[in-house]
């Protein structure tokens, strides 16, 4: 039987007993949620969406989205998991240290950092952190602000992407690629020489769409390697996966402000929150950024009047996974709460992902390599499949081997260029094996 | 001379009671005798019994200690077999991340342009 209470019933003396135990209650579930917890999914039900790409930005706040949780399944790779979730391989890579990129075992759970700090910029245009190797797009006002962003590629430590203010000085659809000198000169090294240009199309490296920035021979385009997204692959340029270019293509103007900025360390507020996200890797962070973090964590502590946790601001510094770490309550009891994590429920099919097509034996094929170790030639096929354009592969098994066979190829000239480009991007030694000769 | 007779007579009767007296008591001894040589037989074969059992449990404790000695043999073979396990496990693994590693820098090298 319900029996509701009703407070003015109550002798004043109780309600007042009454009012005090909900406040002492209260200020209990506060003090329990501290800062330092750790991300925990609050919730084991599995929920189908998650927030990718577009984000409200709440006023004052500067931590955008959720974690959330993934259980494998066989046959998946970590450059599907990201594509599908619109992430960068170095994001999954560095929020799951330990996992196989290319053979993760089945059911293991990893998460997906789908949760960003934004740069320390003006929040107008574009704003690409190569850091953090993702780009941001804002629209609307400070009154009422949604950011878009996306995973991006960028430059070598050779040829690294620049910084700085620029704008998008013109757009196009189908880009022709005039390949640069120094790029011709590598590849005639390499002893794949490239022609003056190359002509819209799956060996095109710029995608379907770009955007050409005012810092002269610099764009920001899409790719036919959707599997460089979050890597250091670039002659310099920004490289998005080919969904994500197209939108940001239909949604930038021509002469929208670009910044560039290479921030490692990332420090942001949301519900009266400070969070702490580092990039890295390690050799590659930055003393002149380090310093500007440092001073601005001793500018909290002077405003707060509080100590920082400088052992939990070293161990997120030394972890570097990418992901916005909550360090710091601005008022003690006053934030509230850590924002929640999700479980997500595994996609039935991963987008972009690879399809392999059937073996056919009237067909032209490659042996790309004969190994002892089942996840090695797992790996090894994974990573051909991953090539752009595409080189299907698949692991045959053998009495005390496994054979990774690439194809099947249209015709022998198919086949033999197959070959090549394993020779010269992958360093295997390929053979080639005709089709079956029906009698 | 009655006098004496008497005498005589009633010593007579003391030894004649007095012999009576001894041979029940040598009765008594004897019966005694065979309780406590029955109860030393008795007592020596506990002894005997005890001193068997002394020499099985000195047996059992001797086959519990050599097992015990053996199963620690075995357990410091097998730990040292396991660490030898891990070991290998280790390198394996290590192999294996190398492996994974070369493969994984090989690739990123094929995302150029």
């Amino acid at each position: 039987m319900r029996r509701d209470i009703d407070l003015s019933r109550l002798s004043s003396r109780l309600r007042l007993a009454v009012l005090y135990i909900a406040i002492l209650s209260l200020l209990g579930c506060a003090t329990t949620k501290s800062v330092h917890e750790e991300y925990k999914p609050v919730s084991k039900q599995l929920e189908e969406y998650i927030e990718r790409n577009e984000f409200a930005v709440s006023k004052g706040d500067d931590v955008i989205g959720r974690l959330a949780f993934i259980s494998l399944e066989k046959q998946d790779t970590l450059p599907d998991i990201a594509r599908h979730f619109s992430l960068g391989i170095n994001e999954v890579s560095a929020a799951n240290p330990g996992v196989d990129v290319w053979v993760p075992e089945a059911g293991e759970r990893i998460m997906l950092p789908l949760s960003f700090i934004l740069p320390d910029a003006p929040r107008k245009g574009i704003v690409i952190n190569l850091a953090a190797m993702r780009l941001f797009q804002f629209k609307g006002d400070s009154d009422s602000m949604a950011v878009l962003t996306y995973p991006v590629g960028v430059g070598t430590e050779e040829r690294p992407s620049p910084t700085g203010q620029m704008y998008v000085e013109r757009k196009a659809v189908r880009p022709t690629w005039h390949v640069p000198a120094s790029i011709a000169r590598d590849h005639r090294k390499k002893g794949d020489p490239l022609p003056a240009s190359v002509l819209p199309g799956p060996q095109n490296p710029l995608g379907e769409y770009a955007l050409y920035l005012s810092k002269t021979s610099y764009l920001i385009h899409g790719t036919n390697k959707p599997a460089s997204i979050g890597l250091r692959a670039t002659n310099g340029c920004i490289r998005l996966y080919p969904e994500d270019v197209k939108k940001l293509y239909e949604s930038t103007p021509v002469k929208t402000p670009v910044s560039i900025v290479n921030q490692p360390y990332l420090l942001g507020r949301r519900d009266g929150v400070i969070y702490m996200e580092v990039h890295g890797p390690r050799e590659n962070l930055d003393a002149v950024e380090f310093d500007r973090v440092y001073t601005r964590l001793r500018n909290i502590e002077k405003e707060s009047g509080r100590t920082l946790d400088w052992s939990k601001i070293k161990q997120v510094m030394t972890e570097a996974r990418g992901i916005p770490v909550p360090i710091f309550e601005i008022g003690q009891g006053s934030g509230k709460e850590v924002a929640e994590t999700i479980e997500l429920k595994h996609p039935l099919e991963l987008y972009g992902r690879p399809k392999i097509p059937e073996m056919k034996t009237d067909a032209w094929s490659v042996l790309a390599a004969d190994i002892p170790d089942e996840a090695d030639a797992v790996r090894l096929a994974a990573i051909i499949n991953h090539q752009g354009p595409q080189i299907p592969a698949r692991v045959l098994s053998r009495d005390v081997s496994y054979r990774v066979i690439a194809g099947p190829f249209s015709d022998i000239r198919e086949a033999r260029d197959a070959i090549k480009r394993l020779k010269i991007d992958l360093e295997i030694d390929a053979r080639l094996i005709e089709p079956v000769k029906k009698r | 001379m009655k006098k004496s007779i008497l005498m005589i007579s009633l010593m007579l009767l003391a030894i004649t009671a007095g012999g009576c007296a001894t041979r029940g008591d040598l009765e008594r001894v004897q019966s005694q005798e065979m309780q406590t040589s029955a109860k030393a037989d008795q007592a020596a074969r506990d002894a005997q019994a005890a001193k068997a059992a002394a020499d099985a449990a000195t047996l059992k404790a001797d086959a519990a200690a050599a097992r015990a000695e053996n199963a620690q043999k075995m357990a410091e073979e097998s730990q040292k077999l396991a660490d030898e396990k891990a070991k290998l496990a280790d390198e394996k693994a290590k192999l294996a991340d190398e492996k994974a590693k070369r493969a994984d820098n090989i690739f990123q090298h094929s995302m150029k342009k």
